[in-house]
């Protein structure tokens, strides 16, 4: 997981359900396709709704990360 | 020797056992039967479970201590309404203690104005509706009422305007996120976490404890009920049950999982229900809300669209609250001191009450059966679309 260098940072911090799968929806839009995008999350709820959300859309989806207080997720456009 | 290794494998066995429990996902299905289950149970010992009763008694205390109500409410610790909310949200900050999913949460501005909102305009909606998600709608159709209905009918129109809202927002709306806020203390919470566990075992016992010390002082009805609450809680914190995403997630991702768990859970509790009541265990008119339809409808369209501009309904924002999320502490806040205002002044007016609509039994117009053969019909449509919806996407809206 240390590898992944991500073309984008969407900051989630502090937001909850269901901000940060729309924010994420909204930014994957406008990117190009094997991009990777990490998102900064401090929801519980994402931990469960990233993984579906990038299985039913088609992205890949890469893992996560604890960082000191929050989680950093990342997503691979298709 | 052996006794060694018996006993590191029993030490294994019970880790892993803890791991599945609390750290890992459970799937929302089995929330929703253990929901039913819980529900059915909860009637058994005493009355169905609710939460608007319980936030419109702490809102009650509220406009009582500062003069604007000259009769006191019935004491919190000894209110069944007050004590399931209480149990509800002990439990489901016990259970995010046990699975270090506990931390104060901070929101940027825009957010917590939106949990105020929310809190407001569900407090109107339940105050209208004559409950919340789970007394107006989860609980009202166990009890065989077709107010129920009515507000699942608003629940499911409010969810679709209150998401095209939340599309709107995305768009126009920079909320920005708190950025800082979530670090600040970061260091703390880490060294924390590694005792939530612990934290969250003394909160259970407390809880048995609160509810021996209940049982001795002859309230033993009152102390299971708050026990019926802590578990109710702790099976939604760790199955994230969310009757908003019944709702809004067949609009907004197809996602119909949680509307599948929703529509079993309800499927159990009016087959158990039905029981209680047919076999006069029960008293037949309890939790039929006298909303049908006005108040049923409007009051689950306003409580739709405020449960998606708050991102927690009725059991939602509470343990959405007990996981330390601030958003939903002020959204639940809200909730209380506007539904206990709205019901002071329906309960007043004669005519808003009677605007408000009857209370309708199934049972009295079309017998037990065609009412429980009804009522499943609608929940089994409603997970049939849901599910055919999931394929097709033909009710999803885009951004």
């Amino acid at each position: 997981m240390t590898d992944i260098t991500p073309n984008e940072t969407l900051d989630c911090r502090g937001l909850s359900c269901p901000m940060p799968i729309l924010k994420t929806k909204k930014t994957i839009g406008n990117m190009k396709s094997g991009q990777i995008l990490e998102i900064l999350g401090t929801d519980p709820g994402t931990r469960n709704d990233l993984p579906a959300f990038a299985k039913r859309s088609g992205h890949e989806y890469l893992g996560e990360k604890q960082d000191e207080g929050f989680s950093r997720f990342y997503i691979k456009v298709k | 020797m052996s006794q060694e290794r018996e006993e590191s494998a029993m030490m294994d066995i019970l880790r892993r056992g803890y791991a599945a429990v609390f750290y890992e996902n459970w799937p929302i299905w089995l929330g929703g039967v253990l929901l039913g289950i819980t529900s059915v149970i909860t009637f058994a010992w005493a009355r169905p479970w609710g939460v608007v009763g319980g936030l419109r008694n702490w809102g009650d205390w509220f406009f009582k201590g500062i003069g604007i109500y000259s009769q006191a409410p019935a004491s919190p610790f000894i209110s069944t309404n007050s004590l399931i909310a209480l149990g509800l949200l002990w439990g489901s900050f016990a259970s995010a203690l046990l699975s270090k999913q506990f931390s104060i949460r901070f929101s940027p501005p825009f957010e917590l104005l939106k949990g105020i909102v929310g809190g407001i305009l569900m407090g109107i909606g339940a105050a209208m509706a004559g409950g919340c998600n789970v007394g107006g709608f989860y609980s009202a159709l166990g009890a065989l009422s077709l107010s129920g209905i009515a507000m699942m009918i608003g629940l499911i129109m409010g969810a679709y305007l209150g998401l095209r809202y939340v599309y709107w927002e995305v768009e126009h709306i920079s909320t920005g996120a708190a950025g800082g806020t979530a670090d600040s203390g970061g260091k703390k919470a880490i060294n924390l976490l590694s005792i939530e566990p612990y934290l969250g075992a003394l909160a259970i016992i407390a809880a048995i404890v609160f509810t021996w010390v209940y049982s001795d002082m002859a309230l033993t009805r009152e102390g299971v009920l708050a026990l019926c609450g802590v578990s109710l809680g702790m099976i939604i914190q760790r199955t994230r049950l969310c009757f908003v995403r019944a709702f809004r997630d067949p609009f907004m991702t197809g996602e119909a999982e949680v509307a599948r768990a929703i529509s079993i859970s309800i499927i159990i509790t009016i087959l158990g229900f039905a029981a209680l009541k047919w076999t006069g265990l029960r008293d037949e008119m309890v939790y039929v809300p006298q909303a049908f339809w006005f108040g049923g409808l409007l009051g689950g369209i306003i409580f739709g669209f405020g449960m998606v501009i708050a991102g927690g309904c009725g059991s939602g924002s509470l343990w959405r609250a007990g996981e330390g999320q601030v958003k939903l502490m002020l959204a639940v806040a809200f909730f209380a001191l506007t539904v206990s205002l709205v019901e002071k002044a329906i309960d007043s007016s004669k005519s808003l009450t009677a605007l408000m609509g009857h209370k309708v039994f199934l049972p009295d117009y079309i017998g037990y059966r065609w009412s429980i053969l009804l009522l499943i019909g609608i929940l089994i449509v409603y997970y049939l679309a849901a599910t055919w919806n999931e394929k097709t996407e033909k009710f999803m809206v885009e951004m």
